[in-house]
């Protein structure tokens, strides 16, 4: 994956965060264009400033929401159901993730977003009582079969929370916490590179580079944010799930936020669960609407929320219930 | 990118790490289990010990009789008796001084030195060695207060002290537990205070407030350091009839025996000791039970 | 006229007047006035004046009335011809009282018998003057509380103020304990630091507190260097005990809280709450006649020609054991409080479950897991009963664990058990020892509760 410099072509005009996705849907596309002649997905149209605009885009019946043809998807999950104990907090339901797309998760709280993100990795796991029922695969792999290690799994869809939760170490321990565990690097030298690579791609190497040894416990919440983000990349993940990692920050904090997703995408398939809306038109470039546990709609970010098939989305996005 | 990750994680070196790794993982886990194993095994062993030497040495003679030089005529009754009323005495003074307190640091006492005080001493109360209360029993009680030495009256005193500051933890955990909300409602239909604290507070504070309290007697019943030092263990071969006769209790009279050459009174031994467990499993049995019953998350 | 009547008698004048109080109020209530307070507010009200100074005058006199009964008897004719020497006359005048309240047939000493007349009509007299008071301050509250029965009266606030009282009374009880147990503690102390020098008994290596069978015998003094002593203490309490108690009551911590199915848990925790349970004296009497034998028998075969029936390793074995269920528990609280975010943090990267404990959680945890360890040493040292029963008596200064030493506490019982004598520096040295025992103690429980409560904050 390359993160050259393309031409930016759209409107400079439009003050950030607008003009970084613009910027961004531009170079994403055309970096994509480049890379695979048979994806031909037209620029993602710029998100503006509330109230949500997103621009119309033509409807391309090649690219549809179940992917582009020929191309895989990087995960897939086949009709999950999950239950709490006697409760069912999600009803089959069936997605894709895609590499080099940001899929947003959105809905009203308690509506299952979360859970089911967490059915990606496998953290569910960790919930007992929480059973999980069909099929998800990772590059056509099934991550609940008996070969996969849910220790490998978690290493290559790791997870960013929505509350940062740094661990009472130094923020150099932080991020080399992960290659630790997994033994990615032999020498202090190698680690130190990872560390160093991945602070710099969350966009908080400059902010920490001399005081590494510091606790993460004492960056402000943006930054342990940031750090919680660099140490999944540490681990040189695939797809990173992010649940919410926005929710518990400020204004200038988020759009930081948002900005580094736009930068990791080109490296990682990215599924998002956020509840603000604006967010989602923002950072995603696919859309999934789930209610009360079920799956109403999924599509274009574009399409979802100029164009929505399902009155229930419609009546979400322009607030009428959420 | 993704194929070679994937190379990465199920190349052969990643593989042997990881099985490594889930090795470790076993050991941890069965290192867990081999500590919790010994520790039951050890409770296990104990008991067996206890009911293997004991069983035959309960009888009736056995629960009816007192002290006695000859084991075959000795018996638990007297120390048994000493021992209710011990805790009789106990639990008259450290339920009601230990709820009060409790009300007060929770429910009006403002943050200022004092109230830090009276918390730093209850909390470090709680943790004093057992023996100290005997000490200050000796020199308070019974040196200075004349009261009559080996008495239930003056056990009990020193025991609830010692209970006192177990029942204000508890009290005041559960007292915190009651949600303000109920405080609100009850001031909103205009009761003081006061009723607020005594008619809505404190009835649903009751059950943690008497699993504390149940658990704090459990350790007052067993304990022996103090009461030997306020002379509990005089060779008493009456059941004492008040609260200021000489008695012994339970736990010292094991002591006691335990101290005998005769053979006999091994056995005499391990059947008290029967006894004794019978009563603290029943007594932390009924302090479970309520806060398994009554427990209410709010 | 006993105290205990006079109690009786008090209680029925202020359910009386209670009575005569909800009445009134009642009556005023049905001629048409409007109450400020509840009639049964009102009757508490006279109730407490009626009752409560009374009761406290009774509490405050009961003290004093023994003393004063003591003194009369000593300055009465029968009193001077008392001996002079003080553990005599005093063992006559607790025999005569013994005697007089009917606890004991009769004395040793023949003098106890004829003194036990005029030992039960001194009591007899004062019983009266103290009986008397109260009956009159119980009429005069009760009088005064009834004249302010009014319906504009609020009686309920009055009510509340004494309940208000009651509840500071009882908090300062706590307050009131420590004061007596450092004062007691100091005041028999000095008197021994008076006999035997501070330094000596701090650094002295001889422990050997002879039996002073006479007052004026020679060579009664004996040694009182306590470091042995001390060593003994920390040696079972603070070595052996805590290597036994700490990693598997922190294992078993692990495990419960992690590792262990609900099913298993909710067996294996109350398990470990019995084995809290179990009375020390149990322990003791288990340590002495089970462990200490085959303690013994194994450093016979070890080779180690010292071994003790009563040797350090058994107490301090048997008091591991004990500790574990609080290590265990302590440490359960601090796991618990670790948020699972940051379990889940590490789980997200893949790491297993006892990478996840051992890296995060545990340094996470380690400020309570800490606390919970010292508050296990400041029990383990101050624990009696094992080391009475199990650990030796001589002071010895090894680091053999198969040897007997002895420890603070073992030496506090031995020293204040059988005969003794209140001035003695044998009796007070016991005082000393406990104040060292509480000194250090206090200072463990500080900093460990300290240590827990900033822990908790942390993740609150």
């Amino acid at each position: 994956m390359t993160q050259e410099k393309q031409p930016i072509t759209t409107n400079s005009a439009v003050p950030f965060p607008s003009t970084a996705v613009a910027a961004e849907a531009a170079r994403d596309d055309a970096g994509i264009a480049k890379e695979d002649t048979a994806w031909t997905d037209r620029p993602e149209p710029a998100a503006g400033l509330a109230p949500i605009t997103v621009a119309a885009p033509t409807p391309e019946p090649q690219d549809t929401a179940e992917g582009a043809p020929g191309r895989a998807p990087k995960m897939r999950a086949d009709s999950i159901s999950v239950f709490y104990g006697e409760k069912q907090a999600l009803k089959d339901v069936s997605i894709q993730i895609h590499e080099d797309r940001v899929t947003a998760f959105i809905g009203p709280s308690g509506c299952g977003k979360s859970t089911f993100l967490r059915c990606f990795n496998r953290m569910n796991d960790t919930i007992s009582g929480a059973r999980v029922t069909g099929r998800i695969e990772l590059d056509g792999e099934d991550i609940n079969s008996a070969q996969m290690d849910v220790v490998h799994l978690r290493a290559r869809v790791g997870m960013v929370f929505q509350k940062p939760n740094p661990f009472p170490k130094s923020i150099f321990e932080n991020v080399a916490y992960g290659p630790r565990i997994h033994g990615l690097a032999d020498k202090k030298a190698d680690l130190e590179g990872i560390v160093e690579k991945s602070l710099k791609r969350a966009g908080l190497w400059d902010e920490v580079k001399d005081r590494l040894a510091e606790s993460g416990t004492a960056l402000s919440g943006g930054q342990q944010q940031r750090l919680c983000i660099a140490r999944a990349i540490a681990v040189d993940p695939e797809v990173i799930l992010m649940d919410e990692p926005a929710s518990a920050l400020d204004p200038i904090a988020t759009a930081k936020i948002e900005e580094l997703i736009h930068e990791l995408r080109g490296r990682y398939a990215i599924a998002i669960v956020t509840h603000n809306m604006q967010q989602a038109a923002r950072v995603s470039q696919r859309t999934a609407f789930f209610h009360l546990g079920e799956l109403i709609e999924y599509g274009r970010t574009s399409d979802i929320f100029t164009n929505p098939r399902e009155e229930r989305t419609q009546d979400y996005i322009t607030g009428r219930y959420g | 990118m993704s194929s070679a990750a994937l190379s990465r994680w199920s190349g052969n070196e990643m593989q042997r790490r990881v099985s490594k790794r889930y090795a470790a993982e076993r050991r941890f886990k069965l290192l867990g289990l081999l500590a919790v194993g010994l520790s039951v095994a050890f409770l296990a062993f104990l008991l067996v010990t206890m009911l293997a030497r004991g069983l035959g040495g309960l009888s009736a003679t056995f629960l009816s009789g007192s002290d006695s030089t000859d084991p075959a005529l000795a018996g638990v009754w007297g120390a048994l008796k000493g021992s209710f009323l011990t805790i009789l005495v106990t639990i008259a003074l450290a339920f009601p001084i230990g709820v009060l307190s409790a009300v007060y640091l929770e429910e009006f006492a403002r943050r200022n030195r004092w109230t830090d005080l009276i918390e730093v001493s209850i909390n470090n109360l709680a943790a004093v060695p057992s023996i100290i209360f005997g000490l200050l029993g000796l020199a308070v009680f019974l040196n200075v207060l004349h009261l009559p030495r080996s008495a239930p009256l003056v056990g009990g005193l020193t025991l609830a002290l010692m209970t006192m500051p177990v029942i204000v933890i508890a009290g005041r955990n559960a007292i915190k537990s009651v949600p303000p909300s109920i405080r609100d409602a009850a001031l909103g239909v205009g009761a003081s205070k006061m009723q607020v604290v005594f008619h809505h507070v404190l009835p649903l504070a009751l059950p943690g407030i008497l699993t504390g309290t149940i658990i704090g007697m459990a350790r007052a019943l067993g304990e022996t350091a103090p009461l030997l030092m306020i002379g509990m263990r005089a060779f008493i071969a009456a059941p004492p009839q008040g609260i200021t006769d000489p008695a012994t209790v339970l736990p010292v009279q094991i002591f006691l025996w335990s101290d005998e050459v005769s053979r006999g009174f091994v056995e005499k031994t391990s059947a008290a000791i029967i006894v004794l467990l019978v009563f603290m499993l029943l007594m932390n049995g009924i302090a479970i039970y309520l806060r398994n019953r009554f427990e209410r998350r709010w | 006229m006993s105290l205990t009547l006079a109690l009786a008698a008090v209680l029925a004048i202020a359910a009386a007047a209670a009575y005569l109080g909800r009445n009134k109020a009642a009556g005023l209530r049905g001629g048409g006035a409007r109450l400020n307070s509840l009639p049964s507010y009102h009757g508490g009200y006279v109730f407490l004046w009626a009752a409560l100074p009374p009761l406290l005058l009774l509490a405050i006199w009961l003290p004093i009335h023994n003393a004063l009964v003591e003194q009369a008897v000593s300055a009465s004719p029968a009193g001077q011809q008392l001996p002079d020497f003080a553990m005599v006359r005093e063992a006559i005048l607790t025999e005569a009282r013994e005697i007089a309240t009917g606890q004991r047939e009769a004395g040793f000493n023949p003098e106890s018998a004829k003194l036990a007349p005029v030992y039960r009509s001194t009591m007899a007299h004062y019983a009266w003057i103290g009986g008397g008071l109260a009956i009159l301050l119980a009429l005069a509250g009760a009088a005064w509380a009834l004249t302010r029965v009014r319906a504009s009266f609020r009686a309920r606030s009055g009510v509340e103020r004494w309940v208000m009282g009651a509840l500071v009374g009882a908090s300062l009880i706590a307050i009131l304990t420590t004061l007596g147990i450092v004062l007691s503690l100091l005041f028999e102390s000095l008197r021994f630091f008076s006999m035997v020098p501070p330094a000596e008994f701090l650094f002295g290596t001889q422990w050997s507190p002879q039996m002073a069978l006479r007052a004026d015998q020679a060579g009664s003094s004996g040694a009182f260097g306590s470091l042995p002593l001390f060593w003994g203490t920390v040696f079972i309490g603070a070595i052996i005990a805590m290597v036994v108690a700490i990693p598997l009551g922190l294992m078993s911590a692990i495990f419960l809280t992690q590792y262990a199915p609900a099913k298993l848990r909710s067996v294996l925790k109350p398990a470990l709450e019995i084995l809290a349970g179990i009375p020390t004296v149990v322990y003791g009497y288990f340590a002495a006649l089970t462990v200490a034998p085959a303690v013994r028998d194994i450093g016979i075969n070890l080779g180690v020609g010292s071994a003790s029936s009563e040797s350090a390793l058994a107490a301090g074995l048997v008091m591991g054991i004990m500790i574990i269920p609080l290590v265990s528990s302590m440490a359960d609280d601090s796991i618990a409080a670790v948020p699972q975010s940051m379990r889940d943090g590490s789980l997200a990267l893949g790491a297993t479950r006892s990478e996840t404990i051992k890296k995060v959680v545990l340094p996470a945890a380690l400020p309570g897991v800490v606390g919970g360890v010292l508050l296990a040493v400041s029990r383990a040292i101050g624990e009696t009963m094992i080391v009475v029963m199990a650990a030796g008596l001589a002071a010895n200064l090894t680091l053999n664990p198969f040897e007997s030493v002895t420890t603070v506490t073992t030496q506090i019982v031995q020293l204040l058990t059988g005969d003794q004598e209140f001035d003695s520096p044998k009796t007070l040295a016991a005082f000393a020892l406990g104040l060292v025992l509480f000194v250090i103690t206090l200072i463990l429980n500080l900093i460990a509760l300290r240590v827990v409560r900033k822990y908790r904050e942390a993740y609150e």
